[in-house]
């Protein structure tokens, strides 16, 4: 079923929506939550919590692409609880990705309100713009997805190193832009 | 500003990344290529080759014994070590007691900017190697006594393409991995001048590098061997500060020379204003057909060997802007024969030539 039509099924109010948008994207929404949470039972809760902030949100929302709507509501979630979970320890393979942002937080630049947290997230979408997208696809399945390095590294038919080194040199690029950016935050 | 707050914001970008990078979901792509095919005929050579020489030694040793005299042969090959000439490729020899745990030195190789590092590690279960495909197992090293570590990774042939998780967990039994022994073959990146600082600050020549295997039942050490860093091999090329004109962009760009290894190298480029665009606050957007261009040199240009055959370094994994030129790294798997390069071109420009 297409898109349009599962949006349909929930602007109908039709049950059967959750389903279908289970068959769909199902796959994709347990790898975006599996990436942040090992616990199988974690994912399969992250799942159908996403599910329930679909039915809760659709209507009035009607989102284009709708992959990109679970899948950000998937991500989110699973972060909430990662960070929930992890507190106290940093063992986890999302902290690989968390050292990794970290190198592109550039100095002087602080998010202190909602409004600057939204300011951030418009420099990011400015800073995949100027990507090719090549690159911007590596960010975001790292970044966004948390995809492992070697992963990545056997999709873009390169060595894990040449990857790590491609990434890295990504998030120079993040810190370097979000560093001018930080001027007028 | 801390890590969570940019997490947070790379979950809010536009739904138009997110779509776009789904649609390439390596999930979705299909299964091992040919390559693979190709690949697993070469493995059972050099396995073949390695058991029919261990067959003098006794069959007590082999086990554990042949497969880090197996695991030498097939990087040689794989690396094009011989083939090429890469003379700064160095092989370690092997314990002649075979204990069947710990990490053991294969070969190492130092391209200027990185050395290389390849070890096998036992005891590692099948389970704990193929967890690397989704990230439930990462290798690391560390220095002992030192801050410094980086990232490893189970050793796969250089040309080897994959697709897709299932594919990459296959690649990974089937070509860094020895059941019988439960050994894991490591490729270690460390990058040169941090390995120098730390031997600087040990005091010493040699440092204690320890390989580590994090799950989530916590990080284990699968051994330490001591580490000294090798000799690279290296050969420059001053290009005499050539101009190339670059019809596309209409921009004229300095290449100012190239430092070739066996396995990367380094082209010094200078144009107006890469000092800035290099800098912290540089306009990367503004400035981007010279970024497009600085790739071009690196993609486009040609190194003509002997035989008549090319070779292109490919794109540049860093460029950081140093003593007036910006440096453009690169980097790739199996050797070339620097020894053997006659001409390097860029479309009709000439930028060096055999005398």
């Amino acid at each position: 079923m297409d898109d349009e039509g599962i949006l349909d099924l929930f602007y109908e109010r039709s049950e059967q929506a959750v389903t279908e948008l289970d068959r769909k994207y199902g796959a994709a929404v347990r790898r975006t939550a599996g990436n942040i949470l090992r616990d199988r039972l974690d994912v399969e809760e992250c799942l159908n919590d996403t599910w329930l902030a679909a039915w809760n949100t659709i209507p009035p929302q009607r989102p284009d692409p709708l992959v990109s709507y679970v899948c950000r509501i998937a991500r989110n979630l699973a972060v909430k609880r990662y960070r929930a979970d992890t507190a106290a320890k940093r063992n986890g393979s999302y902290d690989l990705v968390l050292d990794e942002l970290e190198e592109c937080i550039p100095s002087g630049v602080d998010v202190e309100s909602e409004l600057e947290r939204r300011e951030l997230t418009a420099a990011i979408n400015r800073f995949l713009e100027t990507l090719d997208r090549e690159d911007r696809v590596l960010f975001v399945r790292r970044y966004f997805f948390a995809d492992p390095v070697a992963q990545l590294a056997a999709a873009t038919r390169f060595s894990a190193n040449r990857t790590s080194v491609r990434l890295f040199r990504l998030r120079e690029k993040l810190r370097n832009y979000l560093q001018k950016e930080g001027l007028s935050v | 500003m801390n890590r969570d707050d940019l997490s947070d914001a790379i979950g809010g970008i536009d739904g138009r990344f997110i779509a776009e990078a789904y649609s390439h979901d390596p999930e979705a792509a299909s299964g091992p290529s040919e390559r693979i095919v190709r690949m697993k005929t070469k493995r059972m050579v050099s396995l073949a080759l390695a058991a029919a020489l261990i067959l003098s030694l006794g069959l007590a040793a082999y086990a554990v014994g042949s497969i880090h005299l197996a695991r030498q042969q097939e990087l040689r090959q794989d690396l094009k070590v011989d083939e090429n000439n890469a003379g700064s490729y160095v092989e370690y020899t092997l314990p002649e007691t075979q204990e069947p745990q710990g990490a053991v030195l294969l070969s190492a190789v130092n391209d200027g900017t990185e050395e290389r590092v390849y070890v096998n590690v036992s005891p590692v279960t099948e389970e704990e190697l193929a967890g690397f495909a989704d990230g439930a197992s990462r290798f690391s090293w560390s220095i002992e006594g030192y801050e410094l570590g980086g990232f490893a990774g189970p050793s796969l042939p250089v040309d080897l393409n994959l697709s897709g998780k299932e594919a990459i967990r296959e690649a990974l039994l089937q070509y860094a991995y020895d059941a019988e022994t439960q050994t894991a073959t490591l490729e270690c990146w460390l990058t040169v001048d941090s390995f120098k600082k730390a031997m600087e600050a040990l005091g010493t020549d040699t440092v204690p590098l320890q390989l580590n295997l994090s799950t989530d039942a916590g990080t284990r050490c699968l051994g330490t061997i001591d580490f000294a860093l090798t000799d690279e091999q290296s050969r420059s090329f001053d290009f005499g500060r050539a101009v190339y004109h670059d019809e596309e962009f209409d921009k004229e760009i300095e290449i100012v020379g190239l430092e070739l290894t066996p396995f990367s190298a380094v082209w010094k480029v200078h144009y107006e204003g890469d000092a800035l665009l290099h800098s912290p606050g540089g306009d990367q957007q503004a400035g981007r057909d010279w970024l497009l261009l600085e790739d071009k040199v690196c993609q486009d240009a040609q190194l003509v060997f002997s035989d008549g055959s090319t070779f292109s370094t490919g794109g540049a994994l860093t460029t950081p802007y140093e003593n007036g030129v910006v440096r453009q790294y690169c980097g790739w798997g199996g050797a070339i024969d620097i020894g053997d390069v006659q001409r390097i071109v860029l479309h009709d420009l000439v930028l060096w030539e055999a005398p």
